[in-house]
């Protein structure tokens, strides 16, 4: 080596840089050519250089001089090189090998805490690894997914640019005669088809009567997806209106054991329609994007006949497909100009009406492939998921298999005391580093893979509660079980490695002279232990943070005053469909409740809390504004128990009350109005009379979730502008519910016998409108207590060996008259500051996590002090805890006990 | 397997080796045939064959002594053993005596 350097500085002084032969080609040829071979070779091509540089020229020497390097690089020359020492490892690896598993059998304890936490790693690791590959295979199971897309409209939201936001809002619902027109217009599309879902329809057969919901379709639908038919054709199906295609699971419910096929049956749909069995389909997957019981054609939805000229009425989701070899932008191209033809009229009408600046387009249309339209955020679609989930999970399983690590590598340096007489001795008889390395490194080898087994068991065990956290319906089939064992089996590699490595160097690196002399004193021996123990407690304490703060804002959301009542209220359908009867039943069922003295109020409603709202935008001049609407009866206010800050509620008798509104603050805080009494709200945009007059005012209330501010809006009780009491309200007085919920539903049977009682509770509805960031908080929670169960068992583990290396130093302190307080203090203390950092470092960081967080919510709880003073208590609490048994053990001993071999 | 063998190629570097005595090393045995056959042998196949016929026990190497042509690397030195010697010494003589069965024709220009 030595001369190889002396002769490097000598070529560089004797030669110019051009006159060099190449630098690379010379290491390339140590690195392959075995040592005994490499002087003499070097020699050779490095004269044979210095001859051509004479008769050649520099430049042609320098490449004749790279090719005979790599001429040497030949089978001959490597295979010269001695393989030996490897083979000297394979025969070591049963020693290896044994000696891990007694190490292990030795120290259960620490054998368990690293299994335990590694295996928990690895078990979420596979957990989210089937969470991103159910995201993933969303609606692939389609053969015609790449010809299928769902059509977008983009259009200007002259509401959301109020609020500053990206203007442009985009949906899949779209007026009825685009798609016919498409259709018939553009050669490009094979088949097209709406997909209306959502609605429901009392479904009747004999004496089974139950509310089912219906999904519209038509009939190219059962040619573009790929559902299995069970029974039918689907060439056939849909041919007629009075068509009904069923999932087995509804069929069975219906039917029995009775073939479905051809069967009558009786769904109302704005009044009784007879339909007869034509088909059998497979119920959706899990990971389908469309989901659906029962298909009836989409010419059975309401106002269909009406709608089809309705070029301004956007409520049919759309999807195409295409023919094999047509291309998306013509089709674009084609579906633009037909729009212009269309609607163009009509567009510029609206961007007048609406105040559309130029430069946005009134309306647009866009194209989701229909394997994106799971993870495509823009467009709301049933069981659409953002991809940061995906990303917050993975987070989440790397934070707790970087924990487990830490505690592999903590405990595997503390303990590195008892493995040094070990090491000395293997090296004196001749072991190499790189074979201590190798020695070590399989070792966490064999606990990563012992962790796997469990890790894996672990995951098929939490899989059910999984699904239940996340909203899926994942299987471990056995088409992703191999793939799932590959992702266990690299987990576990790259953990054995990256955990293996570090305690792998620094065991190897011990002097046998050093170690073997003895009398090494044995504190918490590795520096690097503190940071890691630190980065540990630092990611348990932003977790603890977390959740606690999203524990608080859930209970805040579910404690808060509303301002309004939604206690022991039953929300009943009036199964009547948006019409004059609806009125009616609210009117029949109040009389017939009235002698019912467990029922305090009843009241209708257009829609109730968290089943939908409608808004109305109006021109007040010249400027846009907007309200929520509720259609409602006198009853609906003291339901409520709506607070008055101003005028009166409801009288029937009053006739022009039905043209009245009541208000709540803020409408009248957006109209500016400073006597809302002396007011009228043209939101009609009545160009004759005055519009609303305000007959009272209410205190605002949060009839949308918390997520949103409290926006203006009023009561009505104008049927024909507001619509229909579709919904019933049913205050049931205080106490034990279920005899009461009895009494009502039967009140409803008598008088409705062939109406299915629906209900929900109000409380509930309201719970639901937070039901992801529930499922969230939950999530978090849970892997909050795993990481902290693992962080906490490695400073267990680490706390238990930091007492045994100082029991003597006990021992003599407890000679000295020190009491037990001082020793658990003295033991304690360095924990403490540990995890004050660590706290000190989490904090901003949750902070700001926490704060976008809480940023989705109008209504939030301030991110006080206090909070993060409860999370480090916690924290600190569970640390002193875990820390303190060995604490009081090692002050406990007898100090005779210790230092009696000195 | 019979007596050992020596490929065409084996025999002239063990030749080379021979000829050149104190000198023979991997560049001056190339230069050797060279200049002797007029023959382009390349560096890395001599200094492969001169590995093999030091498996076989035909040649020994040692390390020669540094200069300053060879960017200070030191020269593998290869001498012939007595095995060799023998080695080249049967290989003529098979040919001589193949030789000498051969029907002594003139070679005619045609």
């Amino acid at each position: 080596m030595e001369t190889g350097a002396a002769t490097e500085s000598c070529i560089r002084l004797t030669m110019s840089h051009q006159n060099h032969p190449s630098k690379r080609m010379l290491r390339f040829l140590q690195w392959f050519c075995p040592p005994a071979l490499v002087e003499g070779i070097e020699g050779d091509l490095l004269e044979a250089f210095e001859y051509d540089l004479k008769e050649v020229g520099a430049k042609r020497a320098r490449l004749r001089f790279i090719w005979s390097v790599l001429r040497f690089f030949r089978l001959e020359i490597i295979l010269r090189n001695r393989f030996s020492i490897q083979f000297i490892n394979t025969i070591m690896w049963g020693n290896y090998f044994k000696v891990a598993t007694r190490n292990m059998a030795k120290r259960k304890l620490y054998s368990f805490i690293n299994a335990i936490g590694l295996s928990i790693g690895i078990a979420f690791c596979v957990l989210i690894y089937l969470y991103v590959e159910d995201e993933k295979s969303f609606d692939q199971f389609h053969h015609n997914k790449d010809q299928i897309y769902r059509l977008n409209e983009s259009s200007y939201s002259v509401w959301a640019a109020q609020r500053g936001e990206d203007p442009m809002h985009k949906s899949a619902y779209l007026p009825l005669p685009l798609g016919t027109a498409m259709k018939d217009e553009i050669p490009e599309i094979k088949y097209l088809t709406r997909f209306n879902d959502g609605a429901t329809a009392i479904f009747r057969y004999e004496d089974k009567v139950f509310t089912e919901r219906i999904t519209f379709v038509e009939s190219d639908f059962f040619k573009m997806f790929s559902f299995p038919i069970l029974a039918g054709s689907a060439d056939q199906l849909f041919k007629d209106k009075h068509e009904i295609v069923l999932t087995p699971e509804i069929a069975t419910k219906y039917f029995g054991k009775d073939d479905p096929m051809g069967k009558i049956i009786t769904l109302d749909l704005q009044g009784e329609k007879q339909f007869t069995v034509t088909g059998l389909i497979e119920a959706p997957p899990s990971n389908s994007s469309l989901s659906f019981k029962i298909l009836v054609s989409t010419e059975n939805q309401f106002s269909y006949e009406r709608n089809r000229e309705q070029w301004g009425n956007f409520s049919y989701p759309t999807f195409i497909q295409l023919h094999q070899n047509a291309n998306l932008t013509d089709l674009k191209q084609k579906a633009d100009k037909l729009i212009e033809q269309k609607m163009g009229d009509r567009l510029e009408r609206w961007r007048k009406d609406g105040n559309i600046p130029e430069g946005y387009p009134v309306f647009e249309l866009t194209y989701t492939n229909l394997a994106d339209i799971h993870l495509d955020t823009e467009v709301s679609w049933e069981k659409v998921s953002d991809p940061k989930y995906s990303w917050i999970l993975g987070g989440i399983a790397l934070l707790i298999i970087l924990i487990a690590s830490i505690n592999y590598i903590s405990l595997a340096l503390t303990t590195s005391a008892s493995r040094k007489i070990e090491v000395g001795i293997r090296k004196v008889v001749g072991a190499q580093k790189k074979q201590l390395v190798s020695q070590f490194g399989m070792e966490s080898m064999v606990l990563a893979f012992v962790s796997l087994l469990i890790g894996l068991s672990l995951a098929f065990l939490f899989l059910p509660a999984f699904n239940e956290f996340t909203g899926k319906g994942i299987v471990m089939g056995d088409t992703n079980l191999i793939r799932l064992i590959g992702v266990a089996f690299t987990t576990a590699m790259v953990v054995g490695l990256i955990a293996g490595s570090y305690p792998a160097l620094f065991l190897s690196g011990f002097l046998p002279a050093a170690v073997l002399k003895g009398g090494f004193t044995s504190k918490l021996s590795a520096g690097f232990t503190k940071p890691l123990v630190v980065f540990q407690f630092f990611l348990s304490a932003s977790m603890i943070i977390c959740s606690v703060i999203m524990n608080r804002q859930m209970e805040f959301v579910a404690t808060k005053d509303l301002g309004f009542d939604h206690e022991q209220v039953l929300v009943i359908p009036t199964q009547t469909g948006w019409n004059e009867e609806a009125d009616k039943v609210v009117e029949q069922f109040r009389n017939k409740l009235n002698t019912e003295t467990s029922v305090v109020h009843v009241a209708g409603t257009s829609s109730s809390f968290n089943q939908g709202w409608s808004r109305y935008g109006y021109k007040i001049k010249e400027e846009n504004k907007s309200a929520y609407v509720y259609r409602v009866d006198p009853a609906y206010a003291g339901l409520l128990n709506l607070e008055f800050i101003d005028g009166r509620n409801f009288d029937e008798s009053i006739a022009s009350d039905s043209t009245g509104i009541i208000i709540n603050e803020a409408l009248a805080r957006d109209m500016g109005w400073k006597n809302p009494l002396d007011e009228y709200l043209n939101w009609r945009e009545d160009s004759v009379g005055l519009g609303s007059k305000v007959i009272g005012v209410v205190k605002d209330y949060h009839f949308l979730s918390l997520e949103r501010d409290i926006e203006p809006m009023f009561l009505s009780m104008d049927k024909k502008n507001t619509g229909y009491l579709t919904t019933m309200l049913v205050k049931l007085s205080p106490g034990e519910i279920s005899d009461k919920l009895e009494r009502v539903k039967k009140a409803w049977t008598e008088l409705y016998p062939d109406k299915p009682f629906d209900y929900t509770f109000m409380d509930q509805d309201v719970a639901n409108q937070y039901q992801t960031y529930k499922r969230w908080m939950k999530i978090t929670s849970l892997s909050t207590s795993f990481a902290i169960f693992i962080a906490c068992l490695g400073l267990f583990g680490l706390a238990g060996i930091n007492a045994i290396n100082r029991t003597k130093e006990i021992g003599i302190r407890k000679v000295m008259g020190a009491e037990l307080s001082n020793i658990f203090v003295m033991l304690n203390k360095q924990y403490i500051w540990l995890a004050i950092i660590a706290f000190a470092l989490a904090a901003p960081v949750s902070w700001y996590v926490m704060n976008k967080w809480l940023g989705s919510f109008k209504y939030a709880i301030p991110m006080s002090w206090e909070l993060f003073a409860v999370s480090m208590l916690t924290g600190l609490v569970l640390a002193l805890l875990t820390v303190s048994y060995h604490a009081i053990k090692a002050a406990l001993i007898n100090p005779a006990e210790t230092l009696k071999y000195e | 397997m019979g007596k050992e063998y020596l490929g065409e190629f084996e025999e002239l570097v063990l030749t080379m080796v021979g000829i050149l005595g104190e000198e023979a090393y991997g560049n001056a045995i190339v230069q050797e045939i060279k200049e002797r056959l007029g023959r382009e042998a390349n560096l890395s196949a001599v200094h492969v064959t001169l590995y093999r016929l030091e498996d076989k026990g035909h040649v020994k190497s040692r390390m020669g002594g540094a200069s300053s042509t060879r960017g200070g690397r030191r020269k593998r030195i290869f001498t012939i053993t007595n095995a060799g010697v023998a080695m080249l010494k049967v290989m003529k003589e098979a040919r001589t005596d193949l030789w000498k069965l051969v029907p002594q024709l003139k070679v005619v220009s045609v």
